[in-house]
């Protein structure tokens, strides 16, 4: 038997645990209905050399706007559904023994975990993506289609921080060896970073000094995505372009190396 | 097999379930924001300009015009980006609408030559955009304008969601009967 065979075993078997009828069409369902209901064009358009210093052009604010207003609350729905496959997930196939049989394949342990995520994350994203991108289409093709990569930026900016407290969650319930208090821990994370990433606002206006937000920034892009294409918290921070990309790839490689330590745990200090 | 019965199953009851939300988008009623109607000569060769309107893909321009005489309808996208020489005063004469027409025919969205008819329209656009809708008399006799613009809110293009959806629903449940049936089944030998 080769080692594919094994690993779809496993990734059947994630699917069909974390994904039971109709938990997948429930939130399809959701994902369709927030993308128009919520997808609002209402940006104010200001040009180059405007009061807030806007370097992007209109139709890339519209696009990041329109992004913005349709991952309001379907990216919350994402979110509890990630969280749920990964401390629920994970966490009761570690408590009810599943990985042990698992580990009795033959398949690496890394290839265990990746089917795990696979399931717990690829699906989701996919779905989640899927739907949102279509819809968009949809809904503004000649929006979408020219600004395909502001739409991918702020999805990428958007998803950095909930994949790095998935990263986080997966690392606790790894230690732990159950779910409940990691998925408490992982949701209060998430709603605290709105709470930080206020009060850090209220630092920078104040000391009109950007430092707070540029390092929140760095785990959580779309602060630095927001105040380059709306400028909404003052004219004493205008990041450039080269500076969004460069937030947004020292968050992801943040959450490459939590994901890698929780692959690392897993393959070898991971004892059952 | 059996794995890709359920796999393409759980595929079509994702694909019924979009569907549904779909219908359920294209049902929720349009707002009607404004209306503006009128009754108006144009003198031989008069050009009349409205003004400009931002639309958005969640608004809907309606249209419908009634001529006695002979009139040319324009109805011209004019992009948040784009700025047209003249076009802030829009075409004072004939000329000047006939020479950009000539310089932008992709930004004609649609046009009429109406003589002692009626036409009626109704456009929702892809993008952010100017809407400008200009009449012509081309003729050298005096022509009567009745017409009624009317600006609606809509959550998404109602038809086009619903012709997706019409589409969508039939592939789902082809791909989704396999795997009911087959846990159906399941269910009655268990």
């Amino acid at each position: 038997m080769g080692k594919g065979k094994p690993f779809l075993e496993v990734l059947s078997s994630a699917v069909h645990e974390d994904y039971r009828f109709p938990f997948l069409e429930v939130f399809a369902f959701l994902y369709a209905i927030g993308t128009f209901v919520f997808a609002s064009f209402g940006v104010t358009i200001t040009t180059q050399g405007g009061t807030n210093e806007v370097i992007a052009t209109a139709n890339e604010v519209i696009a990041y706007g329109l992004v913005s207003s349709i991952l309001s609350l379907p990216l919350s729905i994402f979110i509890i559904l990630v969280f749920k496959n990964i401390a629920y997930g994970l966490g009761s196939d570690l408590e009810k023994g599943i990985i042990q049989t698992y580990f009795s394949y033959p398949l690496r342990r890394r290839g265990i975990l990746t089917a795990k995520l696979l399931s717990a994350l690829g699906v989701a994203l996919l779905l989640f993506l899927g739907i949102q991108i279509s819809g968009l289409y949809i809904l503004a093709p000649d929006i979408v289609l020219p600004q395909l990569g502001t739409v991918l930026l702020t999805y990428a900016a958007s998803l950095s921080y909930p994949l790095l407290i998935a990263g986080i969650m997966l690392l606790m319930t790894l230690k732990l060896r159950r779910g409940g208090i990691s998925l408490v821990f992982g949701l209060v994370l998430y709603f605290a970073m709105s709470i930080i990433s206020g009060i850090a606002t209220i630092f920078a206006i104040v000391t009109e000094t950007p430092l707070y937000l540029q390092i929140i920034s760095a785990i959580s892009p779309s602060i630095v995505l927001q105040q380059y294409y709306g400028g909404l918290l003052g004219d004493f921070w205008a990041p450039a372009f080269s500076e969004v990309l460069l937030y947004t790839g020292v968050s992801y490689v943040i959450v490459a190396f939590v994901f890698f330590l929780g692959y690392t745990y897993f393959s070898r200090r991971l004892n059952l | 097999m059996k794995r890709w019965t359920t796999v393409l199953g759980r595929v079509g009851t994702v694909l019924i379930a979009i569907s549904l939300a779909l219908l359920l988008v294209s049902l929720i009623p349009q707002i009607n924001l404004a209306t503006s109607a009128g009754e108006m000569p144009v003198a031989p060769e008069q050009v009349y300009t409205t003004s400009y309107r931002v639309l958005t893909p969640q608004q809907g321009l309606g249209i419908k015009v009634t001529v006695e005489g002979t009139i040319n309808v324009y109805f011209l996208e004019l992009g948040v980006e784009e700025s047209y020489p003249g076009v802030g005063m829009l075409f004072a004469n004939v000329t000047e609408l006939e020479e950009f027409l000539d310089a932008n025919p992709d930004l004609v969205i649609w046009e009429y030559n109406l003589e002692d008819g009626y036409a009626e329209r109704y456009y929702i656009p892809t993008k952010v955009m100017n809407i400008t809708l200009v009449f012509h008399n081309p003729s050298s006799a005096d022509a009567i304008l009745d017409y009624e613009v009317t600006l609606t809110s809509t959550v998404a293009p109602g038809e086009k969601v619903r012709n997706i959806a019409y589409w969508t629903t039939p592939i789902g449940i082809i791909l989704a009967i396999p795997w009911f049936l087959n846990s159906w089944k399941q269910r009655k030998q268990s």
